[in-house]
C-alpha cells in the first residue's frame, strides 16, 4: 500500500471515527438540531429572526416543563397518557377559582355553579389570594392524579398504559363535564402574565422551566432518588431485592409526572388566558415525541433531562419550521410521526452500537 | 470544552429573544393574507373558505392556509408563525370565541391586521375585523315562520331547539332568536322548549338527540341551530317514523340555520320548512374588503365589526327567493 493509500484509508478511518463519536455523543440530538437548521437556513432564512426564536422559544417552555415529568415515568419504564387530561382538569380548576366573571347563561348547568361558581365569578374572585390558591388547586391537582397513577402501578401491579390510558379518558371527561364544554375567561392579569409575560427582560415561563429543568436535572443526578430511579427502571426485580424501594419510587414518579403537567397547563392556559376543558387534547404525541426523539428510552432505565431539553428543542423547531415550509397540517404530523418513528429506530441502533464499542459492558 | 460549547449554542438562541422587541420582517413583495381556520367540518366553512382562498387568488394575493383541526392553541402557534413570515394581514376561523380574542391581541401587538370570519370574539377587547351575520334576527325570521304554520294546527306545539356550542356567540344569537319568538307566543307551546346540547359535534347531537326524543316523544318542533346537523336528525326521526315530509300528520316542524345544500334539498323535497340564511359569499367578500383596504391604507390594527343582515327562506317565499340561498347555488351547480 503506497502512502497515499495509507494516507487516505487513515482519513476514511478518521471520519468514521468522528461519525461513530458524533452518533453516540449525549449531544448527539443538539448537534442534529444545528446540522437541521443550517440545512433548512437557505430555504427559510427567517428562521433565526428573533421573532421567530422569541416565538419557537415561547412555545418551548411548557412542552419541556410537561416532558421532563414524562421522563421520570419513561425512566421507570412506564409512560403516562393522562398528562393531557391533568393539565385540562388544573386547568378547569384554576380558572374556576380565579375568574372574576362567569356567565350563568354558558356556565350555570355546571355542576360547580351555586358551589365554587357564581356569576361573580370563582372562590376567590378579585381576592390577591385567587391567584396563589388558584396555583396551588392545580399543582395539588396534578399530584393527586399522578399518585393515583403511581399507586395503580406500583402498589396494584397494573400496566402503566392501561392505568394512564383510563385516567386520561376518566379526567378529561371530569373536565368537561365540570365546565360543561365551555372555557372560562376573565382570569387574573397576574395569572396571564405568567405565559406572556416578562420579568425584566427574561419571560416569565422560561424562568419556570429553567427552575424545573434545573431541579429536575439535580433531582436525577445528584440525589438517592435519582439513583434509585435509573435503578427501578433499568431491573425493578433486582433493585428490589438490593433494598431500592421500587413501590415509592415509582408513585413519586407518576406524581412527578402530574406536577409537570399541571405546570405545563398553567402555562399554557395562562397564554390563552382561560381555562378550558380541551386543554392539551392534541399535545399527547408532542410531549412523548420530544422524549423519545431526545433519546429518553422507552425501555426505561435511561435518559437524562439534559436529552429532553435537547428533544424538546428539535421537537418544537421542527413543528415551526414545517409551519414556515407553508406544509399542510396533515403532512406536518406524517413528517412529525415518521421523525418520532426514526428516532426510536436511531435509539435502538445507537444503543447496540454503544454495547459493541464498549466491549458489550454496559 | 463540550460544556462550553453546548451553553454557547444554547445562549446564542436565546439571546435573540430575550432582547427582541417583536415584530415580523417582511421579506415577499405584494401582499400575502394568512387564512387559519380551526376545520373545515360543515359545508358552511368549506364554502366560506373556498370563497376567501379563490377571491384571494383571483386578486392574485398569495394565501399562506393554516389548519388547526380544532386546537385553539395550535391556531395560537400558526398565527405566531404566519406572522413571521411576514403576512399582511391574517383571516382566522376561530375555535371559539375566547381564543379569538387572544388570537387578536396576539396580531394587535405584532401589528398585523387580523380578519374574524363567522365566529366572532367573545368580547371586543381586541381590535380585530369582524364579519358575522346577525344570528339573533336571522333565527327569529326562520322560527317566526314557524310559529305561523304551528298556528295553523289548532293545536299546542311541543318545541325543541338544538343548541350550538355557547362559547361561540353565534349559538348565543341563534338560541335568543329563537327564544325571542317562544315568548312571544307563549300560549302555542306546550311548555318551556327542551333543549338538546349538540357542541357544534355530530355525535353528541346524535346521542342527545336520540335522547330527547326517548323522553319527550311529543315533540313536534325542531330547531337546529346549524343546518350541518340535518343527517344526525334524519337518523334519529327516521326510525321513529317522524322523518315525513310537510301535510303527515306525524311532520315534525322543522327549521335550521346557515342556508346550505343539504338545507336546500330538504326544504325542496318538503321536509323542511324554514330556514335561516347566512350569506357566506357576501360575508367572505366584507370581510376581504375591508382587509384590503386596511392594507392599502397602512393600518395595522383596524377596527370594525360588519354585519350580515340575512333573511329566511320559507315554503312560502321559495319561489322567489331560493336563488339568495348559497347553497342553492351550489345545488344547482353555479
Amino acid at each position: 500500500m503506497s502512502k497515499v493509500d495509507q494516507l487516505n484509508t487513515g482519513r476514511v478511518g478518521n471520519v468514521k471515527i468522528l461519525g461513530r463519536k458524533i452518533l453516540l455523543s449525549e449531544f448527539f440530538v443538539l448537534y442534529l438540531t444545528v446540522f437541521y437548521l443550517l440545512v433548512l437556513f437557505p430555504f427559510i432564512p427567517r428562521v433565526f429572526s428573533p421573532y421567530n426564536i422569541k416565538n419557537v422559544l415561547s412555545n418551548t417552555w411548557p412542552l419541556l416543563v410537561i416532558a421532563i415529568g414524562q421522563t421520570f415515568v419513561l425512566i421507570t419504564a412506564g409512560i403516562d397518557l393522562s398528562q393531557t387530561s391533568v393539565m385540562a382538569l388544573s386547568s378547569i380548576f384554576g380558572a374556576v377559582i380565579m375568574t372574576s366573571e362567569a356567565d350563568p347563561a354558558l356556565l350555570s348547568k355546571s355542576p360547580l355553579w351555586g358551589i365554587m361558581l357564581s356569576d361573580k365569578g370563582g372562590l376567590f374572585a378579585g381576592t390577591s389570594a385567587a391567584l396563589p390558591v388558584g396555583l396551588l388547586v392545580m399543582m395539588a391537582i396534578g399530584i393527586m392524579i399522578g399518585l393515583i397513577n403511581g399507586f395503580s402501578v406500583a402498589k396494584l401491579r397494573m400496566p402503566p398504559f392501561i392505568v394512564t390510558l383510563v385516567s386520561q379518558m376518566f379526567f378529561a371527561a371530569v373536565a368537561i363535564w365540570l365546565s360543561k364544554s365551555e372555557n372560562i375567561r376573565h382570569l387574573p392579569e397576574s395569572f396571564s402574565r405568567l405565559g406572556r409575560g416578562n420579568f425584566g427582560p427574561i419571560p416569565i415561563a422560561l424562568i419556570i422551566a429553567v427552575i424545573i429543568a434545573v431541579s429536575a436535572h439535580l433531582l436525577m443526578s445528584r440525589t438517592l432518588y435519582g439513583r434509585r430511579l435509573y435503578a427501578t427502571g433499568i431491573n425493578p426485580r433486582a433493585a428490589r431485592i438490593s433494598g431500592v424501594p421500587t413501590t415509592k419510587i415509582i408513585i413519586a414518579a407518576y406524581a412527578l409526572s402530574g406536577f409537570c403537567a399541571a405546570v405545563g397547563g398553567i402555562l399554557y392556559s395562562a397564554r390563552l388566558e382561560q381555562g378550558r376543558p380541551t386543554l392539551g387534547n392534541t399535545l399527547l404525541l408532542d410531549i412523548i415525541g420530544a422524549n423519545v426523539i431526545g433519546g429518553i428510552s422507552l425501555a426505561g432505565g435511561k435518559g437524562k433531562v439534559l436529552w429532553t431539553v435537547f428533544g424538546v428543542v428539535f421537537f418544537i423547531f421542527l413543528s415551526n419550521t414545517l409551519n414556515l415550509l407553508n406544509l399542510k397540517f396533515f403532512v406536518i404530523d406524517i413528517v412529525k410521526g415518521l421523525v418520532i418513528l426514526l428516532a426510536a429506530i436511531l435509539d435502538v441502533v445507537r444503543s447496540q452500537l454503544a454495547l459493541r464499542y464498549s466491549g458489550g459492558k454496559v | 470544552m463540550k460544556k462550553i460549547l453546548i451553553f454557547a449554542i444554547v445562549a446564542a438562541l436565546i439571546a435573540p429573544a430575550v432582547f427582541a422587541n417583536g415584530g415580523s420582517d417582511k421579506a415577499d413583495d405584494g401582499i400575502t393574507i394568512a387564512f387559519c381556520f380551526q376545520d373545515l367540518e360543515t359545508e358552511f366553512w368549506v364554502a366560506g373558505h373556498s370563497a376567501i382562498t379563490n377571491t384571494l387568488e383571483a386578486q392574485g394575493i398569495k394565501v399562506i392556509e393554516k389548519n388547526a383541526n380544532e386546537d385553539a392553541n395550535r391556531q395560537l402557534e400558526q398565527v405566531k408563525d404566519v406572522i413571521v413570515q411576514g403576512v399582511d394581514g391574517v383571516i382566522i376561523i376561530p375555535q371559539d370565541g375566547e381564543s379569538a380574542v387572544t388570537i387578536a391581541k396576539e396580531c394587535n401587538s405584532a401589528g398585523v391586521p387580523i380578519g374574524v370570519f363567522n365566529r366572532p370574539p367573545a368580547d371586543k377587547s381586541a381590535d380585530a375585523l369582524v364579519v358575522v351575520a346577525n344570528n339573533e334576527a336571522i333565527a327569529e325570521q326562520a322560527v317566526e315562520y314557524i310559529a305561523q304554520e304551528a298556528m295553523k294546527l289548532g293545536r299546542k306545539v311541543t318545541p325543541a331547539i338544538m343548541v350550538g356550542d355557547l362559547g361561540d356567540p353565534n349559538a348565543v344569537g341563534r338560541r335568543k332568536g329563537f327564544y325571542n319568538v317562544i315568548d312571544k307566543y307563549p300560549d302555542l307551546w306546550t311548555g318551556a322548549p327542551i333543549e338538546i346540547p349538540t357542541k357544534w359535534d355530530s355525535n353528541t347531537a346524535l346521542a342527545n338527540l336520540q335522547s330527547a326524543m326517548q323522553a319527550n316523544p311529543d315533540i313536534d318542533f325542531l330547531f337546529t341551530s346549524s343546518d350541518f346537523l340535518y343527517p344526525v336528525i334524519k337518523s334519529v326521526l327516521a326510525p321513529l317514523g317522524k322523518w315525513q315530509k310537510i301535510g303527515d300528520d306525524s311532520h315534525i316542524l322543522l327549521a335550521g340555520l346557515d342556508g346550505d345544500k343539504t338545507a336546500c334539498s330538504l326544504q325542496k323535497d318538503g321536509y323542511v320548512d324554514a330556514t335561516g340564511v347566512q350569506d357566506v359569499y357576501a360575508e367572505a367578500q366584507m370581510l376581504l374588503d375591508a382587509m384590503l383596504a386596511a392594507i392599502e391604507k397602512g393600518e395595522k390594527t383596524p377596527n370594525e365589526w360588519l354585519y350580515d343582515d340575512g333573511f329566511a327562506l320559507t315554503q312560502a317565499n321559495m319561489g322567489e327567493r331560493e336563488m339568495d340561498m348559497w347553497g342553492c347555488k351550489i345545488l344547482a351547480g353555479e
